[in-house]
């Protein structure tokens, strides 16, 4: 769970409950991908027992008590802990093309240039929709976040269109 | 006659042969290529594929070996030298890796100098030229020289300069070559905003996926064929991309 210590970094302002946790890491951190409570509560559960937050019913009259959640000192060491060391860059070398262009090589009835003629139609394609996204951000104003986000998804895409080339040329069939 | 979507530039069948005889290199086989009105195509492909002699062919720059090229209907093979140079001067604008920019003459002067060479009043060329540079978001550099600009805003006064006479066609080889991946995208977003709000066509060949992703169709060329056209196009739109990132805060 990734977001885990994100969770504790969104503990060190305040204490929260754990429906304003799921809201806030959605609203400030990643809104493509919302988390689900089930993750949330998952996760507070995992941090509690690790000690790095601590639990606290809040009486309500008219609803049942709810818990809420601070960060302990285990916990802002833990925070510290993760935001000091290099993340895995998540390198996906079962990566879907590559597995097609193996398959693809084995058979007759389609080649590694048809899939690489596929790929690249689409990857384009997304590239172009995240760069008029991006044009259009900037005239927006729009946040640091959303900026920094457009320009993950569009070098990874052009790192990948450049791979693809790569592709080609080690695939290529030799000239009958 | 200015209908969006109407056929610019036809290219059918065409060759190009450099050299004689043993010596003999093509640069392009049997290539047929429709550039419409108000379209922005990227040209992609390996180093010495054809892609910039494909290019200089469709600005009259140079002439095919074979096959024939149109301009607005009309064949260029048929077109007396002097139409040709009217054609390059006054219908198409060239913006090279290389911004080509003049160092004893001030942004505005440089923009303006295809004006001056077509015999256009001194006052028109400075108005024209200020325009122009507005269109860039460069109004305020006109009287800067090129060497105190950066290299970004050099490749925006070259662009300038090419849209100056309203062309009816902008070629870019390589507009980004010689710049960084930041102002490479600001130019590029510029390019993306004539196509937009300006209903400019534009041809560009680019050595980067990620700017010829900022077209709206890509023609991939290998060994001086066409070798893929696509329209990458049609997909959500920036508000549609945006709108999921948005509630950001």
């Amino acid at each position: 769970m990734p977001f885990r210590h994100a969770i504790l970094g969104l503990l060190a302002d305040g204490p929260l409950h754990g429906y304003d946790l799921k809201t806030t890491f959605d609203r400030q951190l990643s809104p493509t991908e919302p988390l689900n409570f089930g993750q949330v509560y998952t996760a507070l559960d995992r941090l509690h027992r690790e000690g790095c937050v601590l639990q606290s019913e809040v009486a309500q009259s008219e609803r049942p008590d709810k818990k809420v959640y601070a960060l302990t000192d285990t916990g802002q060491d833990e925070l510290r802990r993760w935001l000091t060391t290099p993340s895995t860059v998540d390198l996906d070398l079962r990566n879907d093309t590559y597995l097609k262009l193996m398959i693809a090589r084995r058979r007759s009835d389609i080649s590694p240039a048809q899939i690489i003629a596929i790929e690249r139609q689409a990857c384009m394609t997304r590239l172009h929709e995240l760069n008029r996204a991006h044009v259009a951000a900037q005239g927006d104003g729009a946040t640091v976040a959303v900026r920094l986000l457009l320009d993950l998804a569009i070098l990874r895409l052009e790192a990948f269109a450049k791979w693809l080339d790569r592709c080609e040329i080690e695939l290529q069939e030799p000239a009958s | 006659m200015n209908n969006p979507g109407d056929t610019l530039i036809d290219l059918r069948g065409v060759g190009r042969v450099f050299g004689e005889a043993a010596a003999q290199v093509t640069a392009l086989r049997d290539v047929s290529l429709t550039i419409r009105r108000g379209e922005f195509v990227a040209v992609m492909g390996p180093s010495g594929c054809g892609k910039s002699t494909l290019l200089h062919i469709i600005g009259g720059l140079d002439s095919p070996t074979s096959g024939t090229v149109a301009f607005e209907s009309r064949e260029l093979a048929g077109m007396s030298d002097d139409d040709l140079t009217l054609l390059r001067r006054q219908k198409v604008g060239f913006v090279f890796q290389a911004f080509n920019l003049i160092g004893v003459l001030s942004t505005l002067e440089n923009v303006g100098i295809p004006l001056i060479l077509d015999g256009v009043s001194h006052g028109d060329a400075t108005r024209r030229a200020s325009d122009a540079l507005a269109r860039v978001g460069l109004s305020e550099r006109r009287e800067h020289m090129p060497a105190e600009l950066s290299g970004g805003e050099q490749q925006r006064v070259a662009l300038a300069r090419a849209l100056v006479n309203d062309p009816i066609v902008l070629l870019a080889d390589e507009p980004t070559g010689n710049l960084d991946s930041t102002s490479g995208d600001a130019v590029l977003a510029l390019m993306r905003r004539l196509v937009d709000d300006g209903k400019q066509t534009i041809v560009m060949v680019t050595h980067s996926a990620r700017h010829a992703a900022m077209a709206d169709r890509v023609v991939t060329m290998r060994d001086g064929a066409i070798h893929g056209d696509n329209a990458i196009a049609g997909g959500r739109t920036p508000r549609q991309v945006l709108a999921e990132l948005e509630s950001l805060t």
